[in-house]
């Protein structure tokens, strides 16, 4: 592993602090003394995220509003900032909103960054972007794997995570902004529970399993913050991506299995993994005839890159960030099947 | 059968625009040529999930290089009229997405210059083409409930939607600087139900709006009533109910007639047949009746496939494209579309008198009082503490 850089004597600029993964990377950076600027947009509940960290780390956290896609705000956030973490990302809503909370605030971020002078810029991506459609089953995702090129026949929220990144690189050329990509599988934790799209989608009171003998590219929230926090303190690594998946990645079925036996009821459809292509064709076809009635929710790009059965590396994470998933995945599933329970 | 093709544009690639592509998608002789937005990733989403061949940041190039016939603007309402002035001008016909222009008075500017351009002008009340509203105005017309004596409009807007929460969380998001707000960018769909059946061009109005959510720094709810000389309309806007109505009851002489447009249903209650308790058995009957009647009628329609959200878009999207094409008028007449934003403009003119007076009186009470008396009720006082911080904001 490279050698590392005090955070203590860093001002770091992180965005999406109030998110799942936000608190957990803002608690890991304060609870190694860095000095930690929050921006958050306005009407946040910044209570939550004060009850999450404790009152002891928010005396080293400061809170500031603003609109990323604003450039003056942004300007101001970064203000004397050595590292910004940008964490913020929408999540849902219809594509133009996504892009427009998550690409061009990504965008304007950066510019800012870039004009101030900003050492590193750690962006968290998601591992969806990768076209693994294109892979063999079976074969290995890491990261030489090429970026989705076709990223519109995906669902909004991959489309847009695509967009980000081809912005990033973008902008990190043209103005030397040293990037550092962090690309987590499904961050699960307390609060957000283990059923996820890798494994199956919810119906009404079912869960239409896809599949189920595929291994899930977990990573447990805890984890996945260590990764993102050394991502930005790490020498040596600027312009590299980083895959973050745990350890002993379980398959869907496992998951499943795990989840009932916390004493959660869940029906679940079994579609077979030979079986999906079929769905995805008739959904096609049927929306095709239909002039969308029911929207293609399925088709045979989106279920290749979402469904198939892949090996998952973090060999470069281990070897350049040093990163270890701490939490083990029975531990981790253990704390969060216990969570409201 | 329609056999020239006809190509069209697209300026401000939003989230409305999906719904407008998607749309034009299914006019089989209908060319979207090119995308247009100011934000190029904004044109190039769009241009990429619809196959559009092309994408512009400059609506005069776009022009230029596409000469598309019909150009659609799904931009905030603050650009319509400017931009309508400058298509116009180019000689291209102008479909315009609700609302019109930020007041009547840019709404007769942008018709004058249609028609000294001979170019056709729509605007999308496209509900009036919903199915469902195509049979409910059948059925009025047919005399189902007699002679309309009153029509009640309800809208439900989900805050917690995709466009509500961009809304709620963007202090300087657009729709907060229009002088009617959160309510200017929709209401004109509950309106333009109730003016159907209401002719009259300047209707008594009586209007209201406060909001029930405290956090929140704009009304969010408005209450209206209009009376014209032989139709009354009531319209509620409400942010906090579920499910999120589209429903408008039209009461007549005869009876009543109730449209789902959400829901794609039409309930009807007329006058009792029979006397006295045996009618309290006959009017269930008649409501499973109509009910198995509504079953069978929509699972035909989905087993055809004829479930779409926005089929009123289309179907006005297709008649204002046949109009262009054959040199007819537009669906929506530019009366109409005058008539109802000068009615928008004076419901909001309502509102804000009645917020000014509601504010007047706190500082009123304020002043002779040291605190606001606190009412018992709960929801009185989260009305209350919606309504300080609206009379805050307000100068």
């Amino acid at each position: 592993m490279n050698s590392t850089t005090d955070i203590a004597a860093m001002q770091v600029l992180l965005t999406g602090a109030t998110g799942f993964l936000g608190r957990r990377v803002l608690r890991e950076l304060v609870d190694e003394g860095g000095a930690v600027r929050c921006a958050v947009r306005t009407g946040s509940d910044i209570n939550r995220l004060r009850d999450f960290i404790g009152a002891r780390r928010w005396n080293q956290t400061e809170t500031v509003s603003g609109q990323l896609t604003n450039l003056d705000h942004c300007r101001a956030l970064v203000t004397g900032c050595d590292v910004v973490y940008h964490a913020a990302a929408a999540l849902s809503g219809c594509p133009s909103n996504l892009v427009m909370n998550s690409v061009i605030s990504t965008r304007t971020l950066m510019t800012a960054a870039a004009e101030a002078d900003v050492s590193r810029f750690v962006l968290i991506s998601s591992l969806g972007v990768y076209g693994s459609q294109k892979l063999a089953s079976h074969s290995v995702l890491d990261e030489t794997c090429p970026v989705d090129t076709a990223g519109f026949l995906r669902d909004p929220y991959t489309y847009s995570k695509i967009l980000q990144e081809e912005v990033a690189w973008q902008i990190a050329n043209e103005h030397q902004l040293p990037l550092v990509v962090v690309r987590p599988g499904v961050i699960f934790g307390e609060e957000r529970g283990v059923l996820c799209h890798r494994i199956g989608l919810s119906i009404g009171h079912h869960l239409l399993r896809m599949g189920g003998s595929q291994r899930v590219p977990f990573t447990y929230v805890d984890n996945c913050a260590d990764a993102v926090k050394r991502a930005g303190i790490v020498a040596g690594i600027d312009g590299e991506v980083f895959n973050i998946v745990d350890d002993d990645l379980p398959t869907g079925r496992q998951v499943i299995r795990e989840h009932r036996k916390s004493g959660r009821k869940l029906k679940v459809i079994g579609i077979p993994q030979f079986a999906i292509n079929w769905l995805a064709d008739f959904n096609e076809y049927y929306s095709r005839k239909t002039e969308q009635q029911i929207p293609a929710v399925l088709t045979r790009y989106r279920v290749q890159a979402m469904w198939k059965s892949l090996r998952y590396s973090n060999d470069l994470a281990k070897q350049k960030l040093g990163w270890r998933p701490t939490t083990t995945l029975d531990e981790a599933f253990e704390r969060t099947l216990a969570f409201d329970a | 059968m329609i056999e020239k093709r006809i190509k069209i544009g697209l300026v401000g690639c939003g989230q409305i625009a999906d719904a407008h592509l998607q749309q034009i998608r299914r006019i089989p002789w209908a060319d979207p040529v090119a995308v247009c937005d100011l934000e190029p990733l904004l044109a190039r989403q769009a241009a990429e999930r619809f196959e559009i061949p092309g994408q512009f940041t400059d609506l005069d190039q776009m022009i230029e290089q596409t000469r598309p016939d019909v150009v659609h603007l799904t931009t905030p309402v603050g650009s319509h009229r400017p931009l309508a002035l400058q298509l116009l001008a180019a000689g291209v016909h102008v479909y315009v997405e609700k609302p019109f222009t930020v007041d009547a008075d840019e709404a007769r500017e942008v018709l004058a210059a249609a028609r000294q351009a001979g170019r056709l002008v729509c605007l999308g009340h496209d509900q009036l083409f919903d199915p469902a509203w195509l049979e409910c105005r059948r059925r009025v017309a047919a005399g189902a409930v007699g002679d309309v004596q009153h029509v009640e409009s309800v809208l439900g807007y989900p805050l917690d939607g995709p466009f509500g929460t961009q809304v709620v969380a963007n202090v300087d998001h657009w729709v907060r600087r229009l002088p009617g707000g959160l309510f200017q960018n929709t209401i004109s769909h509950p309106l333009y139900r109730i003016t159907e059946f209401l002719r009259d061009d300047e209707p008594e109005i009586q209007a209201a709006w406060f909001s029930r959510v405290p956090r929140i720094p704009f009304p969010t709810e408005l209450r209206a009533h209009l009376a014209g000389e032989q139709v009354t309309g009531s319209l509620l806007f409400m942010s906090t109910t579920k499910p999120c109505h589209r429903l408008t009851r039209i009461y007549g002489t005869d009876g009543s007639l109730e449209v789902n447009l959400t829901s794609q249903l039409i309930r009807t209650d007329q006058i009792d047949r029979y006397p006295g308790a045996i009618a309290r058995i006959e009017v269930p009957w008649r409501q499973v009746r109509e009910a198995s009647r509504n079953f069978r009628q929509n699972l035909l329609r989905f087993w055809r496939g004829d479930f779409h959200y926005f089929d009123g878009l289309k179907e006005m999207f297709r008649q204002f494209y046949q109009a262009i094409l054959e040199g007819g008028e537009s669906p929506v007449s530019g009366e109409e579309i005058v008539r109802v934003t000068a009615i928008m403009d004076r419901m909001f003119h309502a509102c804000q008198r009645e917020d000014d007076k509601r504010c007047d009186g706190r500082r009123q009470r304020r002043t002779t009082h040291s605190h606001i008396p606190e009412t018992e009720n709960a929801f009185e006082k989260r009305c209350d503490a919606a309504d300080e911080v609206l009379c805050e904001k307000s100068p």
